[in-house]
């Protein structure tokens, strides 16, 4: 039987899905495991975890697509295997939290959580519960060759939203064209992201953390800020950067902790290459492409001899961030994207590499705007917090993530175990609370 | 510049604005603030290439003063200003 292109059992992947599964193939060849996140919802109270799990698995039972897998058509376009209804149960593991235990034993458990490799090819999601003390933490482990950052919020969303009995969503079809037309324009758009990726490469090397030997898994921090404190957040970027201009405010903030770091290291050569990961979609949209990865890329340049100087940097990635948006240069890279589904990722993974003469990156940014989890409780449990806790591409295995929840702002250290000491991890936190102004 | 005038800016504004952020024009309100509507930095980047483009006026290089930005009225006052200036 031959599978149509809107077949329940096939969906096409986008140039940005493939290049998903190229940093996928690189993590794993790195750390042993994929490039896989966290989400994580913290709720007030203990959780029937035998609830939770029933209701999970009633849920995902009708969305196959979790299930699903690599495959290539007979005219080499990528698809994901869409199999039938599953009938075995979710992974989820459950740990009792002692009566006024600190965030950092929790974090060290949630880590553990997020560093496990997935059973087989066919799990793309697992479950970690921690609760006692008053206090749980439901964390959704998942695989980014099935969801980006919001629509693992927006998938939990639409438990919540089904479990509270206001929507049912069985039975969607995702549909995703081969993108086999219009070759010229790919063509083009290839041709305008080499031109771009050349110009902010430049003749040396970034400036990397070199990568520890050995396959580790991912240590983080994460800083929660209150209301009032994200509301000074939000006023200093303001004043410092302009309005609506907290995404550039940010990410001149991440560069200006790290550079510290790079300094005291003396390592001196290259300049900062920043890949910033984008959602592409309008908020609205997320329900209809739920699954995948929705994002593109802004890369930006800080050159090493800015990055200890905080308004000439904003000022800088202010400016690139307008050019790349005039040229359209995200635009660009999901077109040219679809070209490179040809080359297998081990492949395509070098060819990367050879713009930036042999690394990727210095580190990753992310900002996720508001949560697309919109709920105020996870099944019964009223929500105090929602963080992540995403495994950065390895290299160059750092990242920093912005994200909201409730009103409240998140910044999220990511890093490979050994690539920073103790006291790196503090100064860099130090000096985010300082740029950000919330010391 | 009349009223006329800086009400055919304001219109312009608001059909880009509800491009992107995919409404439909009718809902956009001129005094409610662009976060308030969903307005991000990306979002807000590319109506400022979009005023370059049609108003040949680069704002991104000024204050971005909440004064000046925050509405599309406040939005269409300084781009008729900045006309008026030329």
């Amino acid at each position: 039987m031959i599978a149509l292109p809107y077949s329940k059992s096939k969906r096409h992947l986008t140039g940005i899905d493939w290049l998903v599964h190229v940093l996928n193939h690189m993590t794993i060849k790195e750390t042993g495991a994929g490039f896989m996140s966290q989400v994580v919802i913290e709720v007030a109270g203990d959780v029937n975890t035998f609830e939770i799990g029933n209701a999970l698995n009633t849920f995902i039972k009708k969305h196959p697509i979790v299930n699903g897998y690599f495959s290539r058509d007979i005219n080499l376009a990528p698809y994901w295997k869409i199999p039938p209804a599953k009938k075995s149960e979710i992974s989820l593991d459950t740990v009792t939290v002692k009566e006024g235990e600190s965030f950092d034993v929790i974090l060290k458990s949630l880590e553990k959580g997020v560093n496990t490799l997935f059973k087989n090819k066919r799990e793309h999601i697992a479950f970690h519960i921690l609760t006692g003390g008053g206090r749980s933490y439901i964390a959704m482990t998942f695989d980014h060759l099935l969801f980006d950052a919001r629509n693992a919020e927006a998938f939990l969303n639409m438990f919540q939203k089904e479990w509270d009995g206001r929507e049912n969503f069985g039975n969607m079809v995702f549909t995703e064209p081969a993108h086999l037309s219009r070759w010229m324009d790919k063509f083009k758009a290839g041709q305008r992201v080499n031109r771009a990726f050349i110009k902010i490469a430049g003749k040396a090397t970034p400036r990397v953390f070199p990568l520890p030997s050995g396959k580790k898994g991912f240590k983080f921090r994460v800083l929660s800020f209150g209301r009032k404190e994200t509301e000074a957040i939000a006023e200093n970027a303001f004043n410092e950067a302009g309005y609506l201009m907290f995404m550039p405010y940010a990410l001149a903030a991440s560069v200006y902790a790290l550079h510290e770091i790079f300094t005291g290291r003396g390592i001196s050569s290259g300049d900062y290459v920043i890949p910033v990961s984008i959602d592409t979609r309008k908020q609205e949209e997320i329900t209809k492409q739920l699954f995948f990865n929705h994002v593109s890329f802004f890369i930006f340049k800080a050159g090493a001899s800015d990055a200890g100087n905080f308004q000439g940097l904003l000022k800088s990635i202010k400016e690139q961030m307008y050019t790349q948006v005039k040229s359209d240069l995200p635009g660009d890279i999901c077109k040219a994207s679809l070209l490179m589904r040809i080359a297998p990722a081990s492949l395509l993974g070098r060819l990367l590499k050879l713009y930036f003469k042999g690394e990727i990156a210095s580190f990753c940014f992310s900002y996720v705007g508001k949560t697309a989890y919109t709920s105020p409780y996870f099944m019964e449990n009223k929500i105090t917090n929602i963080f992540h806790m995403p495994r950065i591409p390895v290299p160059p295995g750092i990242g920093i993530f912005f994200q909201q929840s409730n009103e409240k702002l998140n910044v999220i250290l990511s890093y490979l175990d050994g690539m920073l000491s103790k006291d790196e991890e503090e100064i860099i936190l130090t000096s985010l609370k300082s740029r950000l102004g919330v010391e | 510049m009349d009223k006329e005038s800086y009400k055919v800016i304001e219109e312009s504004l608001i059909r880009e604005v509800a491009a992107i952020l995919s409404k439909d024009p009718g809902l956009i309100e001129p005094e409610i603030p662009l976060h308030e509507m969903g307005m991000d930095s990306l979002g807000f980047v590319e109506l400022l290439v979009v005023i370059e483009k049609k108003f040949k006026i680069k704002l991104m290089e000024s204050g971005l003063t909440r004064n000046d930005f925050r509405t599309i009225r406040s939005l269409s006052s300084k781009i008729g200003a900045v006309e008026l200036s030329r």
